[in-house]
């Protein structure tokens, strides 16, 4: 049976990670400080899937964002999706070539839907994530693109069948009122939209404890479940918080987190160092 | 040294990152010497299957690789298309040949409603051990995850098979024969377990 995930999404900017409370950007510390200082390490070996995104307001550089997602890859064993600012096929292609296994669009999906097009062709309808930022208002103008600064004349169920219907594989979805505020996902408000959607949806924006994990994906049609917010779950909470969910009985992929640290450098040890299990 | 084989076909970045990490030395190549005398082959792939069959002929990649499995008896790993590549054929954009150093052959997954087949087959799926004595999946739980990104699949076949996965349908996650192994899944995508994978891969000698 497949299995249900848990995603960490990084946000990046001009060289930094930040943290976002309702789209409004902080920034965090850079690449160095997320390796060594945040220990980024412990928290890529309870994951499922990691989601890196550049949210650079002006003048975004994808040459410099993709040798952010390279020093950020070489220590992931988990398929990792990366976008924001995706213009045409070459930006596409240089994220794929810097370690991205799938590709985030939002903007192009309601701007360039030809170049979404030609990314699905090319690459598969399983690559392509659709990041769908709304409102909770129930309303034409509720789903929003370019970081959040447009509105566009659909609501969000309709638009979510808009993006099923352009074949892309999957869907992120995230709450901009919830959005590093840690109150949890907007599961009621969500469930009739989600219900009808027949392609993989990743929950987004709200998380601030284990507890919001477990409650979305009990009461949601839901594949997985993200957070962007680089404080709630620090130090033990990725561990902790993927113990509990199976403890819990989610159903997420099981592997031994703690051997992971200890396999780096296996090959250099001398013979028999090291008991595999 | 690990040789990748570098025919143009896959995401060989994080492949490589994973043998770093686990302090092998690997590199990329398509030189028939290089190959030749590889300690171990890793034949990588994603995309289309009669593609890359048609990318290792023009290489002629195909002799060599022949030359490695029968005469070198070099440990050779082929992962996602490059397993299925070291299968008898596939019917992906019609009937292609494949390397024929497993006796299986590769077809789309049959749609079964009743079953929940999910085409394409993407994420972490619990694959079954088959085998008494498995190499690849030894030290590993007997129901092990694995990460997966398919829409064709290897049959299954019990000699060969020494892991298989259902996605509607039992097929092969996990080909052992001799010293030619193949995973429908992605090691390197899938955290420890595909790490301690690899460990046992190119503990082969």
């Amino acid at each position: 049976m497949l299995k249900k995930r848990l995603i960490f999404t990084l946000l990046y900017s001009a060289g930094n990670f930040m943290l976002s409370r309702n789209f409004k950007l902080q920034k965090v510390g850079n690449a160095e400080w997320l390796k060594n200082c945040y220990n980024f390490r412990n928290i890529a070996f309870s994951i499922d899937e990691l989601i890196l995104l550049d949210v650079t307001r002006n003048n975004r550089d994808i040459q410099l964002f993709s040798q952010a997602l390279r020093s950020i890859v070489d220590t992931c064993f988990i398929p990792i999706a990366a976008g924001g600012g995706i213009k045409d096929e070459k930006d596409a292609e240089l994220l794929m070539k810097s370690g991205a296994d799938k590709l985030v669009l939002n903007t192009a999906l309601m701007k360039n839907i030809s170049l979404t097009k030609t990314l699905i062709r090319k690459y598969g309808s399983q690559c392509i994530i659709a990041s769908v930022d709304y409102k909770e208002e129930r309303q034409a103008s509720e789903v929003f693109i370019n970081n959040g600064t447009e509105s566009i004349r659909h609501n969000l169920a309709e638009y979510l069948q808009y993006l099923e219907e352009q074949e892309v594989g999957e869907i992120y979805l995230n709450s901009m009122d919830r959005d590093g505020t840690g109150q949890g996902y907007p599961v009621n408000y969500l469930k009739t939209i989600v219900d009808k959607i027949n392609i993989p949806v990743i929950l987004a924006g709200g998380a601030g404890k284990y507890q919001h994990f477990i409650e979305a994906l009990n009461n949601l049609k839901i594949d997985a479940v993200a957070t962007a917010n680089l404080f709630n779950f620090i130090g033990n909470g990725f561990p902790e918080a993927r113990d509990k969910m199976l403890n819990n009985g989610i159903q997420l992929a099981k592997w031994d987190k703690h051997a992971g640290k200890n396999l780096e450098g296996y090959f250099l040890k001398p013979p028999n160092s090291y008991n595999q299990t | 040294m690990i040789i990748i084989i570098n025919y143009e076909m896959g995401n060989i970045y994080s492949i490589r990152n994973a043998l770093t990490y686990l302090g092998g030395k690997s590199s990329y190549s398509d030189d028939k010497d290089t190959i030749l005398s590889a300690s171990h082959i890793i034949l990588p792939g994603v995309g289309s299957y009669r593609k890359a069959m048609g990318i290792l002929h023009d290489k002629n990649l195909v002799a060599v690789l022949n030359e490695a499995v029968y005469e070198k008896h070099i440990p050779l790993l082929g992962i996602c298309l490059g397993m299925q590549l070291l299968g008898l054929s596939s019917t992906e954009h019609g009937f292609t040949k494949g390397l024929g150093f497993i006796n299986c052959a590769v077809d789309r997954f049959v749609d079964n409603p009743l079953a929940q087949t999910k085409i394409p087959h993407v994420g972490f799926n619990n694959v079954e051990c088959n085998k008494k004595n498995p190499i690849l999946l030894s030290g590993l739980n007997s129901s092990s995850d694995f990460y997966f990104t398919h829409s064709y699949r290897m049959e299954y076949q019990d000699d060969v098979c020494s892991g298989y996965c259902i996605n509607g349908e039992k097929f092969t996650a996990c080909a052992e024969h001799g010293k030619v192994f193949g995973t429908q899944f992605h090691p390197e995508k899938s955290q420890v377990n595909g790490l301690k994978l690899l460990i046992n891969f190119l503990n082969v000698k």
